[in-house]
């Protein structure tokens, strides 16, 4: 049982970085919070959803193409809403979070409630790993979040657009002066958070159905992990995610999965009384930003 | 080269340049002397283009209303309402008070960020040529600029605006939190830069002594306005300068 929790432990903590990922690379680079990330990741899964079965598109065209639809949604909310309050910590988060339930509950009212939306698991097989039996959709999950972290790695470093990401982070200003576009790159920025969103979704959804609530709990746990690793940081990202994740899939075997979101919540609190700025973030970082 | 008409910019009602006018000839050292508070930050922050972008956020987020009047000429173009990356594609290129680098990166990936508009070849022949001009940087290659001296991250925040390949050079306090042996370090520098680029260079300084040697033309400001010009040497001699600067 140990070894299975800890397997499965594994697991969902990639999960929780997959999510996590696009959500703090968007506050890192443009400095806002986007509380219409889980709102994002929802639609992905939907538009994946009606890509395959409305349109009838094969799997290689829908999910892309979802991924592209949903990382586009996000630069124009970014360019036409967030934009006019940047600045404004609570309109920021007031803005997207608005916008964020208002697609929810669209998805909603539009009736796209039911155990038919579901999306195709990605590997059709199983494999033990210390005995323990793991589906191939969960393996998809491991391969996928160590392809998207190490792509962020090199692509931050290596690339121009990567580049220009890192020297906003750091300082908009100096960037500016060196000839970098700062708001067309934190456009740029937002959708690529919202392309994170929309493969986690695209990996993680086919584990279960496509339901508004998941927008809501994925936007808790993105925020559980980036506020416990330091909001910027993506080492904090990583090392928060392992240690949420381990920590509710213990509580899940051990208590209840019920308690799964209690345990982000829990961290969020506890992180906010002992270490305000998160594990790797800085105390300065956090009184400019938020 | 440049130009810059009846400049005046306010603060809410705060007059921080008051109708300054000045030019700035093809490879010269212009010098732009004033104490603290005395607009040098603002003027260079309109120079480059900054002050439109610290409008517009303050515009939005309803703080200090920043109005700018007057005129910014470059090479005959009326630049004053260009955004200042897009001055940056002209080569007019600042260097910020207080040794503006990307504290969390190396060395080597400042210079790289600083070459967002060049290719990678032209980003590592520049390269070169900042160890060569800053030979103290050389052994910090893979150190992270956060961990460098002051002296350190000024010569490094000018070779990322070389790599860059300004042809008018701001450089906004660059002595500012130095010790006296380290700003002469910085002024060889800024020589050396001048000698093997050629490239026109704009300094704001409060400390004069050891900047006016070197400019061919200086601006003395105080509140805002323009109190002299002159030559360097003439402002050397100059006994309001000697008394408001030397100490003397």
């Amino acid at each position: 049982m140990l070894q299975g929790t800890i397997i499965y432990g594994f697991i969902n903590s990639v999960m929780l970085l997959l999510v996590a990922l696009g959500f703090n690379l968007t506050f890192g680079i443009s400095g806002v919070a986007n509380f219409a990330f889980g709102a994002l990741y929802i639609t992905a899964g939907f538009l994946a959803w009606i890509g395959l079965n409305t349109l009838g598109l094969p799997y290689w065209l829908a999910g892309p193409a979802a991924v592209f639809i949903t990382a586009v949604l996000a630069g124009l909310l970014y360019r036409f809403v967030v934009l006019r309050v940047r600045g404004l910590v609570v309109s920021e988060v007031i803005a997207t979070f608005g916008v964020g339930l208002a697609i929810l509950e669209l998805f909603r009212f539009l009736g796209f409630i039911g155990f038919e939306y579901t999306l195709p698991e990605m590997l059709d097989l199983e494999v033990s790993l210390a005995g323990v039996i793991v589906d191939g959709q969960r393996l998809a999950i491991l391969l996928v979040g160590a392809g998207l972290t190490l792509f962020l790695w090199w692509f931050t470093r290596h690339t121009r657009t990567g580049r220009a990401f890192r020297a906003i982070a750091q300082d908009e200003h100096t960037a500016l002066t060196l000839g970098i576009n700062t708001e067309r790159v934190a456009t740029v920025s937002v959708a690529f958070g919202a392309a994170y969103a929309a493969v986690a979704a695209l990996v993680i959804l086919p584990l279960g159905t496509i339901a508004v609530n998941e927008g809501y709990h994925v936007l808790v746990n993105a925020l559980a992990v980036c506020i416990v690793g330091g909001l910027g940081s993506t080492l904090g990202v990583v090392v928060a995610s392992f240690m949420i994740g381990f920590a509710q899939t213990f509580t899940a075997t051990y208590l209840d999965t019920s308690w799964m979101m209690v345990v982000s919540l829990l961290a969020i609190l506890v992180i906010l009384l002992a270490r305000p700025s998160g594990l790797f973030g800085s105390q300065k970082q956090l009184e400019e930003r938020i | 080269m440049l130009e810059v008409k009846g400049l005046m910019v306010f603060y809410e009602n705060a007059l921080a340049v008051n109708d300054l006018s000045l030019k700035v000839q093809a490879g010269q050292v212009v010098g732009v002397i004033g104490s603290n508070s005395a607009g040098k930050t603002t003027l260079m922050n309109t120079l480059s283009g900054l002050i439109l972008d610290q409008r517009i956020k303050e515009l939005r987020k309803g703080g200090e209303r920043i109005t700018i009047m007057g005129k910014v000429i470059h090479e005959g173009q009326d630049i004053s309402d260009m955004p200042a990356y897009e001055r940056v594609r002209l080569g007019i290129v600042l260097c910020r008070e207080r040794h503006p680098v990307f504290p969390d990166s190396t060395v080597l990936e400042n210079l790289a960020i600083a070459g967002h508009l060049r290719s990678k070849v032209e980003v590592a022949q520049t390269t070169e040529l900042c160890f060569d001009l800053f030979p103290n940087l050389t052994r910090w290659r893979r150190r992270k600029a956060g961990f460098l001296s002051g002296g350190e991250q000024q010569m490094l925040a000018i070779g990322m605006a070389l790599v860059v390949r300004p042809r008018l050079l701001l450089l906004d306090e660059p002595l500012l939190g130095l010790s006296p042996a380290m700003q002469e370090k910085v002024v060889e520098a800024i020589r050396s830069v001048r000698e093997k680029t050629g490239v026109t260079i704009v300094i704001a300084e409060q400390f004069a002594r050891p900047i006016l040697p070197m400019l061919d033309f200086g601006y003395v400001i105080e509140n805002g306005m323009l109190t002299l010009t002159g030559s360097g040497r003439d402002l050397m001699e100059n006994p309001e300068v000697k008394s408001a600067y030397f100490g003397l």
